[in-house]
């Protein structure tokens, strides 16, 4: 088969549409808990300050109106859901979620970064081909689409999982078990296994192999047909244990269960999407039906997904380009499908010497954070750089003129006893933010062999 | 067999819609560290305290019910823990039972001691009624650092410990209210104005020598008013606080989930806070000038008790402080018992944190006697020896922290995070 046979292949459209179904609900699902919860206020209005992702240090919350960034997510959510004004609403679902997202890494998560990869891929499918308000618009629908589109999503959702895989193969987590060890024996307080199965060696030992295992193959086992079922079967009993140790992962395993769908038998996608639209048949009958829906431009498309999936591919490796340990330094940590891979805490002050007089004092971080702030910047290095030069740049405009920054820090990694983790003898605001190696990180002495 | 995918599918959808509430409960334990934020600067304000049985001396008619000794579910020490269970519920009822209720006992009972001599000096403000005041100020405030810490229930609700000891102390807010006739000490400007930093100033820092400051009683009424308004405001907290764990105590033990709301975590929060900010920071690290270019003398505890040299508390108080906090932590009651605890969980959860804890607390209790009893003279004279005292604090602030807080692996998180 040579690559133009296969951009050829068809497949029916229902498959993009209930991955647009699902993906637009939950999304507006996702917004409208975070408004609920009082978060937005609480991360991104309360804070006076945010920690921002190296070169996009422009996104910062609005004020007030970061409200309103929300309400374009949730409704733009919604429009992709029904699928109305798709093009530009799924534009605005990507735009306002990435903006959001990128406002403070204190809330950096794996499964809201895959959330804007999906949104981005989706802008370039026609995922309103069918089963859409657009189609009642503009009175046609389209039968089939290209099958590339929805092998992209499927190849973004076997990258994630399979990244995630290799990334547990290594000593802490097959060998010692952890950090599984440490979480398995806090949720003591689940019925009948917690206080029981949950405190032996060999449960954490096996679960940790289980996750292992799962993470690299159930891609396989969802693109095999005679195994789909099963590993559809699989995804479910995964996520659904997740959700019930670690309920603090949020929406994690419902992005990830809702994601799988895609993986499903076209006449499947077809058959339940026929089902909930029972209802609505009436109007989906007066308009016509277009065979295939076809790109006005394909290889453009096509050159932007290969370019994609490139970066998506070697990207997560780019932690190969530091020495240290990965886990430690968390050069190259995210961004990666690294998740639920390290148990980690620090404690972290600041020493400000100011040079003239050499006199120096000590910061107490509330004065700056909030407690979800401090807790966060005290085990990640370039939280650290970044707050340090912020209250150094802070002291130089608030009676000083050239202060020294330095830090007090001590971390505990995977149920390590904590050690210091800045070199103490370092000024930190003579040293650069940006992708170069920290040199003031200190050595973990420890090896942890793996991904 | 195509149908096998839509049972799939409803069945998430049901399970998806069931188990949202089990989301990440909203913790509020948060609100103690905000409370405290001073504005920009460097320096902080501070609020501090410490709990503890006292040792025995002074007056102390310990009502301690002499706890029974509890063996529940301690620790298998460094042995394997497979197949091992370890009752979290034994160490709250360790705590309620033979830590918590009888040093709040130990302590109310002393409050009132204290009530009744402010009593008897307010109608009568003489030389002798003024000494038995002051004594019964200093047995109370040491027994206070004993129970500061528990910042749970009714006495975070009416915000009890910043109500019982924020220093340092408002001098003229207090100024004012005397002027005032103040008896409505309610609204949060006041909470430097009242508890036992107040009484310090009442006793010590209206004027400069004791016989001023009884001519001032006896000359004008408002003063006597005012320490009437100090006494029964604190004695009342303190009958709700107390009055409160006899119902609460069931809730208590019971609640040992790991969630943020489980009084379990909640203690453990309150724990490792009070050590630090209460302890390490306002007692010691403020008035070192740890957190700012100059030392701040005029932060320590009982200030005005030593700035006119009527004696010397500061020093006490942390010693207390400490020594509550470690009878804590090994699960000891007022005669020494230990009981289940925060040390035999982490034995059981095959860390030596507990030990190394446990040797650090005895370092830093000698690092904080070699200090000079009136810490304004040791500041002023030596502070390096005061910043050695505080850093022997802060390297089991790091442990507590870091290494506790991760194997306890305590869910105070209220917003998602994937373990990244």
């Amino acid at each position: 088969m040579n690559i133009s046979n296969y951009l050829n292949k068809k497949q029916d459209s229902s498959s993009l549409a209930i991955f647009r179904l699902g993906f637009g609900f939950l999304m507006l699902f996702s917004v409208i808990r975070i408004w609920y919860k009082g978060w937005i206020k609480e991360l991104y209005i309360d804070p006076s300050f945010h920690f921002s992702y190296y070169g996009f240090e422009w996104i910062k919350p609005i004020g007030d109106y970061t409200y309103l960034i929300f309400l374009i997510c949730g409704i733009s959510s919604f429009c992709v859901a029904i699928g109305y004004k798709y093009r530009i609403s799924i534009i605005l679902l990507f735009l306002s979620f990435t903006y959001a997202e990128l406002m403070d890494k204190t809330t950096y998560l794996n499964h809201y970064y895959l959330v804007s990869l999906i949104s981005f891929l989706m802008i370039f499918f026609p995922a309103n081909a069918s089963f859409s308000l657009d189609n009642l618009i503009n009175k046609k629908s389209y039968r089939i689409i290209p099958k590339w589109n929805v092998d992209a999503l499927k190849l973004m959702i076997c990258i994630v999982y399979f990244y995630a895989g290799i990334a547990k193969i290594n000593t802490d987590w097959l060998m010692d078990a952890q950090p599984l060890k440490i979480w398995l024996t806090s949720k003591y307080d689940l019925p009948i296994i917690g206080n029981k199965f949950f405190q032996m060696d060999l449960v954490h030992i096996f679960f940790s192999w289980a996750g292992m295992f799962y993470d690299v193959f159930i891609s396989f086992i969802l693109l095999y047909r005679r195994t789909r079922p099963f590993g559809f079967f699989l995804v479910i009993t995964f996520h659904i244990m997740t959700a019930i140790f670690f309920p603090a992962i949020g929406m994690f395993p419902y992005i990830m269960i809702t994601s799988s769908i895609i993986f499903l038998e076209p006449e499947t996608h077809k058959k339940l999407l026929n089902k909930c639209f029972t209802l609505f048949k009436k109007f989906f009958k007066k308009i016509s039906i277009v065979e295939v829906y076809n790109y006005k431009r394909p290889k453009i498309t096509q050159i932007v997904l290969i370019f994609f999936f490139i970066i998506q591919l070697v990207f997560p490796f780019r932690y190969f380009l530091y020495p240290g340990e990965l886990f430690w330094n968390e050069q190259g940590y995210r961004f990666s499908w690294r998740v639920m891979l390290i148990e980690k805490k620090g404690f972290t002050e600041f020493k400000i010497v100011d040079r003239e007089t050499s006199n120096s004092f000590y910061v107490l971080n509330e004065n700056f954070l909030t407690e979800f702030q401090v807790r966060q910047m005290s085990f990640q290095p370039d939280f650290i750089l970044e707050f340090a030069h912020y209250i150094g740049d802070y002291y130089n405009n608030n009676g000083y003129s050239d202060v020294e920054v330095y830090a007090e820090s001590y971390v505990t990694l995977n149920g390590r006893t904590s050690k210091l983790f800045v070199d103490p003898n370092v000024d930190l605001m003579k040293e650069k933010r940006g992708f170069s190696n920290k040199k003031w990180i200190t050595r973990l002495e420890d090896e942890i062999k793996g991904f | 067999m195509k149908h096998l995918y839509i049972k799939f599918f409803l069945i998430i959808l049901v399970i998806v819609s069931c188990s949202k509430d089990s989301d990440e409960g909203y913790s509020q334990t948060n609100t103690q560290s905000n409370v405290q934020t001073s504005t920009n600067t460097n320096t902080g304000t501070s609020t501090s305290a410490s709990t503890g049985t006292s040792t025995s001396a002074s007056t102390g008619t310990s009502t301690s019910a002499s706890t029974g000794t509890s063996t529940i579910g301690t620790s298998t020490g460094s042995s394997s823990s497979q197949g091992d269970t370890f009752d979290r519920g034994s160490i709250l009822s360790n705590y309620s039972d033979n830590i918590i209720i009888p040093r709040y006992n130990t302590f109310k009972s002393s409050m009132d001691n204290l009530k009744n001599s402010i009593e008897t000096f307010v109608s009568n403000p003489n030389s002798e009624n003024y000494d038995t005041f002051q004594n019964n100020w200093i047995d109370s405030y040491k027994k206070w650092q004993y129970v500061e810490v528990f910042n749970i229930n009714k006495a975070e609700e009416i915000m009890y410990g910043l109500k019982m000891n924020t220093y340092p102390v408002g001098k003229e807010r207090i100024d004012n209210n005397i002027q005032e006739g103040k008896t409505d000490l309610t609204n949060p400007n006041d909470w430097a104005a009242q508890g036992f930093p107040a009484l310090d100033y009442m006793l010590h820092g209206i004027a400069q020598t004791k016989d001023e400051i009884i001519e001032l009683y006896n000359t004008d009424a408002k003063y006597g008013n005012y320490l009437t308004t100090l006494s029964s405001t604190m004695n009342e907290n303190t009958i709700q606080v107390v009055d409160d764990w006899t119902t609460y105590k069931d809730v208590f033990n019971s609640s040992f989930d790991n969630s943020a709301t489980s009084a379990f975590n909640m203690m453990v929060n309150d724990f490792v806070f009070y050590f630090e900010k209460g302890l390490r920071t306002n007692k010691i690290g403020i008035p070192a000038g740890r957190f700012s270019n100059d030392p701040l003398p005029d932060r320590i505890e009982a200030y005005y008790y030593s700035k006119n040299s009527f004696g010397n508390l500061s020093k006490t108080l942390a010693l207390e402080a400490r020594k509550g906090f470690e009878e804590l932590f090994l699960g000891q009651n007022s005669n020494g018992t230990e009981g289940a605890s925060y040390k035999s969980y982490l034995d059981y959860l095959e860390t030596d944190i507990g030990s190394s804890v446990q040797t650090k607390l005895i370092l830093a209790k000698d690092a904080i006697e070699s200090l000079d009893d009136n810490f304004l003279t040791q500041i002023a004279e030596n502070n390096i020896a005061m910043l050695l005292a505080f850093d022997a604090l802060q390297t089991i602030v790091v442990n507590l922290k870091t290494d506790m807080l991760s194997n306890f692996n305590i869910a105070v998180d209220y917003t998602d995070a994937d373990g990244d």
